[in-house]
């Protein structure tokens, strides 16, 4: 591992050793991670797909509120755990405990949802949002 | 309501590869540069090996030699941040002249509806230029900031020029484990 130093293959997507889809294969089956970088590159990149898709769900239903924001971090930090410690049985401490895992890419994730979410939700609700806010305006 | 919001991820897209392609013409192509990046992710996970393998020994030797280690990771650390300087400055004055460009076309709109009411410290952001006092009100500036913050660090990641885990999480450069992230 220390011998590759190909640093600009080993943090992007396309990795020296495994292609992308070999990854996605090994990602949703259980299986070893000799490569520590490759697990959290695979937590990073699903996370903020999730990130994505929770905002455009948020914004279609919509949720509202502090709500929103608490559901989205607890789901979105559980299901990282869940994934990483219950399903592909990784040993946390190798990444230097479970926070190490459920803070990779937690930030920017969390930055798209809020991007999705107030996309969808400005974009699908105006007019009923205006509406209400003109009625507690009058009131 | 649509084409403002998508107007601006559009826009905060444009800057994010205007940026990095900036920082690879100043910086990121430079022979100095991906000599130190490769010295310093060397050096990171020889460290962190070290480090795993010894845990806390008593050892003096071995200790000094970590010490030693951390030293010039430390120095590396430094330069690569000195070289990125450059472009910093240049990515900055590029981007403030757009930031208030942009400012002033957005000045007083509300581009978007926020689901939830932001904490008073950042009421400041997303309440911007706006008049009235319904917080829940989003000005340009704030959704600008989150795109950036979303779309940036993953263009970078795509393209490799993020740092490296082990380089983020042994060595703090001049600026911190990762200079001009949220520029």
């Amino acid at each position: 591992m220390a011998t590759r130093t190909n640093t600009i293959e080993r943090n992007g997507t396309v990795k020296s050793s495994s292609t992308l889809r070999e990854i996605c294969a090994r990602a949703i089956t259980k299986s070893e991670w000799p490569d520590k970088d490759e697990f959290l590159d695979v937590i990073y990149w699903s996370r903020q797909v999730f990130g994505i898709i929770l905002g455009i769900i948020w914004g279609i239903f919509p949720l509202k509120g502090f709500l929103g924001l608490v559901l989205f971090a607890a789901i979105s930090c559980g299901i990282v755990y869940l994934y990483a410690i219950n399903f592909q049985n990784v040993d946390e401490d190798a990444y230097g405990g479970a926070w190490e895992l459920i803070k990779e890419g937690f930030m920017t994730s969390f930055a798209g949802f809020l991007v999705t979410w107030i996309i969808f939700y400005t974009g699908l609700h105006y007019e009923s949002i205006i509406a209400s806010k003109t009625v507690s305006a009058s009131s | 309501m649509w084409s403002d919001t998508i107007l601006i991820v559009f826009i905060s897209v444009c800057t994010a590869f205007l940026g990095e392609g900036l920082t690879w013409v100043l910086v990121y192509r430079t022979e100095k540069y991906q000599k130190l990046k490769t010295e310093v992710e060397k050096q990171s996970k020889k460290l962190e090996r070290r480090k795993e393998i010894h845990g806390d020994s008593l050892d003096k030797s071995v200790k000094k030699k970590i010490e030693r280690d951390e030293e010039k990771l430390k120095n590396n650390n430094r330069d690569l941040s000195l070289v990125k300087m450059k472009s910093m400055f240049a990515t900055g004055f590029a981007f403030t002249a757009l930031l208030s460009m942009f400012n002033s076309i957005f000045d007083g709109r509300v581009v978007a509806q926020l689901p939830f009411t932001p904490i008073s410290w950042i009421q400041g952001l997303s309440h911007r230029n706006l008049t009235g006092d319904d917080y829940t009100d989003c000005s340009f500036i704030f959704l600008y900031i989150l795109c950036t913050m979303s779309i940036r660090q993953n263009i970078q990641k795509l393209l490799g020029f993020a740092p490296s885990r082990a380089a983020s999480k042994q060595g703090v450069g001049l600026f911190g484990p990762a200079p001009g992230q949220f520029k």
